[in-house]
């Protein structure tokens, strides 16, 4: 699968290894040629169409580790290195990183870096942003470059690292990063409290932060006409049952019905989220504070859509077949100052929507970039934020 | 044109500086080596007359060196000849507090502690914490990208403060980051890489930080071990036992000694090391992880360990580890401050080195350090009237960090490169990797007037080749020279 957001390359490339990368891109920039980068292809529908592509290269080959550090939690790999590969790397030493992707076998290092792809656990872990602390990147000439280091705490030189997240390959290709990991934790335990409206979602989350405690993940999941929301702590053993029987007086306290989740009731739930994320021909991402979020939420009126919703983070994710242009466009203007962004939309609503929305205010210090990066415009021109025709 | 009365009409008579004595306070910040005369100090009050005076100065050809509390380590506020010194000290409003959403937004010239102290009553706070919060301000925290002790578990300047108003080199006034609490905002982070780009990308004159709910509980231990060796064990041992410590931090035997005679601690003296740690979360996990820390610290070879009784202990224990730069003036009459990072696992080899150094030099050496992370503070001490003995911990500070990158560290892990640095940078990065950031700085600043003999090893313009370390006009005159 090498189609990126419709539009089919001449050819696909897959160097083996760091330097063949490098090469690689170097010559397509020196042929004039435009181009785009693949790791495991999750997201290619994200984004605009681009303007032009001649070759896609795919980073799968560069897949090595080059210095995992276990006592100092922070470890070294190829961009092309899937997460799966990453995670059973990182279990031999009880570690773990914590980024959540839908499809663990495909999703790559490096595609995780490009998308800022995050999931639930960012409400304890952060985002990709949060655990990077270095990265190799080929600039679309094929200069090879990095930025930030090895070490967990750095603050030499300007954050490139930083730059490369959620850039979508525009300013180069990823080659290889390092980040920050964490210890596994040794238990987990769940609570979902049932059949919630909007507000009784937000209330929940508060009452969690309120309460001080510090849950992995809180998700609330569309079910019916009213939501579930699950709410996971991890961590040692006293602390998350001390945790649990907290969530459950929360629940007992705001009259809500509440049940403790063993790890297979968990699983549906997860694979419910998977299942918004990955398929249907609409699938949005909304971010916004989380007020505003869970205000524009409740007013929406049923429309068949499937929802998965992070309170704590302001995060909907948004699966459905039938959307239009007018009805993105009234979002996008009742959620100023968040973001509303198509992850897939069908090929003929490509030509009238933009897949990020109207460009944020510092677009000129963003096009300037683009052009310092790649001069020429072949890194995958016309795809990313406020460069739709 | 006359500087003084132009830009007294933006900012006001008051708030705009030239005679040679009050500018003198400007002269540097708290790298205190070097020293140079701005022609102008101008302190706004309000983000439009931020934006008027970089229009004028770069309309009269003025280099901008922007300012906040003038606590930095690394020159990041050191004046160049002829510039002028944009000081937000003034700027220190808190603008909105969004409890729901965990945001605040404040102006930078706002003093780290006193977000906090804002906070306590709603039971909140602001995570980083560098030793000088109670005097440095926020907007200086975001260009130099602030840590402290407790950034071993909550993270640094950067992944707190997520928003900003900014003054770009053209004088244009534009939001970046996320400014409402959404998780992300759209396009290029431009604010993470603005946060610890040392001034030279665009003027913060509005801050968007997330707040933290105070943790249920927090515990404190203090131990005292042989030698640092011991101590050093201690820390792996905890940390691989997948315990993250809010904080935990290494004072060596001299760092101690100072410790205890500036500060009202009373702490051991006949010890070689000791570690300060603070275990928070909720309480029943905090219990926990903090007695099976206590364990390790026990089979490490700990002396002594002991707990604070109350929260004036624990405060105390705080302010002692917090004030030991301070300190070290009751055992030296001088002191260069160095502030490097190498991976935890090296820090015994690391340490052994240093005293090798030092030794070699006739000198003494006091360590403190950011033992979780691996950032190291190791503070030279010497006696400047003595011919000689400056040189001495000069060059000394200066094999310490290339021994840091030796063992696959960095040269600085939270006060910044600035000007005291910016020779060492390539020794750290490819002449392609300052290339790379030489286009960033390009994109926020085409004509290099934000901050320009920062960072980068030869002071270049947009469009040079960077190139290894050239000395400053200032050093090739004469006037000045490094450390």
């Amino acid at each position: 699968m090498t189609t990126i957001a419709g539009v089919e390359p001449r050819a696909v490339v897959e160097p083996r290894d760091r330097t063949e990368l490098a090469a690689i891109i170097g010559e397509l920039y020196a042929g004039d040629r435009a181009f785009a980068f693949v790791g495991g292809g999750t997201e290619l529908e994200l984004g605009n169409a681009p303007r032009a592509l001649d070759t896609v290269v795919r980073t799968t080959g560069c897949n090595r580790v080059i210095d995992y550090a276990p006592e100092d939690q922070t470890i070294t790999v190829e961009a092309g290195m899937t997460i799966a590969t990453l995670r059973s790397v990182l279990a031999e030493h009880g570690q773990f990183f914590a980024i959540d992707v839908a499809d663990a076998e495909r999703s790559t290092v490096g595609g995780v870096i490009a998308t800022n792809r995050y999931g639930r656990r960012r409400t304890r872990y952060g985002s990709i942003k949060d655990s990077i602390v270095g990265i190799e990147i080929v600039r679309p000439d094929g200069t090879v470059a990095h930025g930030g280091g090895k070490v967990v705490k750095n603050v030499a030189g300007f954050d490139i690292p930083k730059l490369m997240v959620g850039a979508l390959g525009s300013l180069g290709a990823i080659s290889a990063a390092t980040f920050r990991v964490h210890p596994i934790d040794r238990e987990c335990g769940a609570v979902v409290f049932r059949a919630l409206d909007i507000a009784g979602v937000m209330q929940v989350s508060e009452a969690i932060v309120a309460a001080a405690l510090v849950p992995t993940s809180i998700v609330a999941y569309d079910a019916a006409d009213a939501y579930d929301c699950v709410v996971t702590f991890e961590g040692f053993a006293r602390g998350v049952e001390a945790q649990v029987r907290s969530a459950a007086a929360i629940a007992e306290h705001l009259k809500v019905a509440c049940a403790v989740l063993g790890a297979s009731e968990r699983e549906p739930y997860e694979l419910r989220e998977r299942s918004v994320r990955a398929t249907a021909p609409w699938r949005v991402v909304i971010g916004a504070a989380p007020q505003a979020l869970g205000k524009f939420l409740a007013s929406r009126a049923a429309d068949g859509a499937r929802t998965v919703f992070y309170p704590f983070l302001g995060a909907a994710f948004v699966a459905t077949d039938d959307l239009d242009a007018s009805t993105i466009s009234r979002w996008r203007s009742e959620l100023r100052g968040g973001t509303v962004i198509l992850h897939a939309m069908p090929l003929q609503a490509r030509k009238t929507l933009d897949a990020w929305g109207p460009p944020p205010a510092a677009i000129a210090i963003m096009r300037r970039l683009k052009a310092n990066f790649d001069p020429k415009g072949l890194c995958n021109p016309g795809r990313f934020v406020g460069d739709h025709p | 044109m006359n500087l003084h009365a132009d830009f007294a009409a933006i900012v006001g008579a008051r708030n705009t500086i030239t005679e040679a004595s009050e500018l003198r306070t400007y002269e540097c910040d708290g790298l205190l080596g070097f020293r140079v005369r701005p022609a102008i100090v101008v302190l706004p009050e309000t983000t439009e007359q931020v934006a008027a005076v970089v229009r004028l100065a770069r309309a009269s050809g003025l280099p901008i060196v922007p300012r906040g509390a003038g606590t930095g380590l690394s020159g990041g506020a050191l004046p160049i000849e002829g510039c002028l010194v944009l000081g937000l000290a003034r700027m220190k409003q808190i603008l909105a507090l969004d409890l729901p959403n965990r945001r605040m937004r404040v102006q930078p010239g706002v003093i780290n502690l006193d977000i906090s102290k804002h906070l306590a009553s709603h039971g909140y706070y602001y995570a980083p914490d560098p030793s000088s919060q109670s005097v440095c301000s926020i907007g200086g925290n975001v260009a130099e990208n602030s840590g402290g002790a407790h950034c071993l578990k909550y993270g640094f300047t950067v992944n707190h403060a997520v928003g900003a108003t900014i003054v770009t080199a053209e004088g244009d006034v534009i939001e970046i980051g996320a400014q409402a609490g959404e998780p992300d905002a759209l396009g290029y982070d431009l604010m993470g890489v603005l946060v610890g780009s040392e001034g030279m990308l665009g003027i913060v004159t509005e801050v968007v930080i997330k707040i933290l709910r105070r943790p249920q509980a927090t515990r404190t231990v203090f131990a005292t071990f042989p030698t640092t060796d011991e101590a050093g064990a201690a820390v792996s041992a905890i940390i691989s036992d997948g315990i993250v410590p809010a904080a935990i931090e290494m004072m060596d035997k001299l760092a101690i000694e100072a410790i205890v005679a500036a500060t009202r601690v009373d702490w051991p003296l006949d010890v070689g090391a000791a570690l300060l740690m603070d275990v928070d979360g909720v309480r029943a996990e905090v219990d926990d992880t903090a007695e099976a820390a206590i364990e390790h610290l026990r089979t490490a070879g700990a002396i002594e360990i002991r707990a604070p009784r109350d929260d004036a202990e624990r405060a105390l224990m705080w302010q002692g580890r917090k004030s030991a730069f301070a300190a070290m003036g009751r055992i030296s009459p001088n002191y260069y401050v160095q502030d490097g990072v190498i991976p935890r696992k090296e820090i015994a080899a690391v340490l052994r080195e240093i005293t090798r150094l030092t030794d070699a030099a006739g000198l003494r050496v006091a360590n403190v350090f950011h033992a979780g992370d691996g950032n190291l503070h190791p503070l030279v001490l010497y006696d400047g009237r003595v011919e000689g003995e400056e040189a001495r911990a000069e060059h000394v500070a200066g094999e310490i960090l290339k021994t840091c990158i030796r063992y696959g560290g960095s040269i600085t892990g939270e006060h910044g490169v600035g000007f005291d640095k910016a020779p060492y940078m390539s020794d750290l990065f490819s002449p392609e990797d300052l290339a790379t950031m030489q286009l960033v700085r390009c994109s926020f600043d085409a004509a290099s007037i934000l901050n320009p003999n920062k960072v980068f090893p030869t002071p270049r313009l947009c469009g040079d080749r960077p190139g290894v370390y050239a000395p400053h006009a200032l050093e090739t005159a004469g006037t000045a020279g490094r450390g």
